[in-house]
This record gives C-alpha cells, sequence and structure tokens, in this order.
C-alpha cells in the first residue's frame, strides 16, 4: 500500500520524534478542527503508532484509510467521520 | 460520580509517591491516552500517590527525577483531555498533607466513592 492521493490530507499533524502518548493526543485534538469527511494525516516516528491508531480508530469510530510505513516514518490518514 | 452511563470508563490507582520518580507518570500517560480515546477517565491517587500532585513537586521532579519534562507536563496532558483526579483524606493524612497543598481541581472522595467508581468502571488499572 502506498499511493495516498497526492492532495490527500485535509491536516498534517507532523510527531517526528515523539512518544507516546502524544501522537494519539495530538491526533485526539487535532481531528476535532476538522469536519466531518475531511482527512488527517499523522506523521509518527513512534514505534508503537500503528497499533495504537488503529486502536484508536476503531474506538472513536473514525476511518482509517491507510497505513503508510516509509524510510522516515509512519505515514497514517484518517478521516474524520463523526 | 461518572458522568455518562454510556461511556466507557476507566479508573486508574496511583499508590507510589515522590520516593519512587520512575513510577510517577506512566498511569498519566495511560490516562491521556484512554481519554484521547474518548473514554471517561479518572486516577485515584492514595498510599503514597498524593505526593505527585504537590504544588511545590509538581515542577521539580518528572520519571527521571530533576532530568526531562515535570510531572506537570504529564498531569495536564492528561486534565487537558478531560482526566479528573482523585484522593482521599486518610491518605493526605498519611502523607502529612492538606488539600490545598495539592495542585488545583483535585477532587476529595472516600472510600465508598472510590468502590461506587471501581465496580462501574469498566476497567480499573492500579500502580
Amino acid at each position: 500500500m502506498s499511493e495516498f492521493p497526492a492532495a490527500g490530507a485535509d491536516l498534517v499533524v507532523d510527531c517526528t520524534g515523539l512518544a507516546c502518548p502524544l501522537p494519539v493526543v495530538k491526533t485526539a485534538q487535532a481531528i476535532k478542527t476538522l469536519a466531518q469527511g475531511q482527512v488527517l494525516e499523522l506523521i509518527a516516528t513512534d514505534p508503537g503508532v500503528e497499533p495504537d491508531m488503529r486502536a484508536w480508530t476503531s474506538r472513536t469510530g473514525n476511518d482509517l484509510l491507510g497505513i503508510d510505513k516509509r524510510a522516515d516514518a509512519f505515514h497514517i490518514l484518517i478521516r474524520r467521520m463523526k | 460520580m461518572w458522568a455518562d452511563d454510556s461511556e466507557t470508563k476507566v479508573l486508574y490507582v496511583q499508590t507510589h509517591g515522590v520516593a519512587e520518580p520512575g513510577r510517577s507518570a506512566t498511569p498519566f500517560f495511560l490516562a491521556a491516552s484512554a481519554a484521547a480515546m474518548e473514554f471517561e477517565v479518572m486516577i485515584y491517587f492514595t498510599m503514597y500517590g498524593p505526593t505527585l500532585l504537590r504544588k511545590d513537586v509538581v515542577d521539580k521532579i518528572g520519571p527521571k527525577g530533576d532530568q526531562g519534562q515535570p510531572l506537570r507536563y504529564f498531569i495536564e496532558q492528561a486534565t487537558d483531555l478531560g482526566v479528573r483526579l482523585l484522593v482521599c483524606q486518610p491518605s493526605l493524612d498519611l502523607n502529612d498533607l492538606r488539600l490545598e497543598d495539592l495542585i488545583d481541581g483535585v477532587e476529595m472522595i472516600g472510600g465508598a466513592a472510590f468502590n461506587n467508581l471501581a465496580v462501574s468502571a469498566d476497567a480499573v488499572i492500579s500502580f
């Protein structure tokens, strides 16, 4: 999985270098600034971010569009659903 | 005391205090994560736990002692997301503390309230 839409994200949250729980906390805060249907891109280097964001999206009812593990970081696309 | 019966509710219990800085921050991390998941979250400080909430402590120590972020940073990360902090009088007495010695916003409960919170929570996690 790789090809995110070129202009897929309405908001980028850069959590490079930040450890748990900050990627989750900052994502939770940032997604509230989006309208329903808009997409947030989280960039994170915390090695636990993939299971964390799967858990967070499933619990909060937001849509995990994809997780792209690139050389520099995880890039995670989430659509605000409610 | 839980605000919403329909929410998932997690109660953390912190029994360790300033003598063990390495055990001080994790309950705040986990509580912040839980609140970010839209759970209703409280942390109950008992035994030595209330010493972590002292006004004259929160800016001085963190999980790595006097290095790195102080406790206030981790506490506010949690409380900014709605996590509530609870203490009980016997634990304050044990540590020769008064509620006024603690940071603002800490709520006083007793044993019956604690037990009621515990049996009505979805999870109780004790440190």
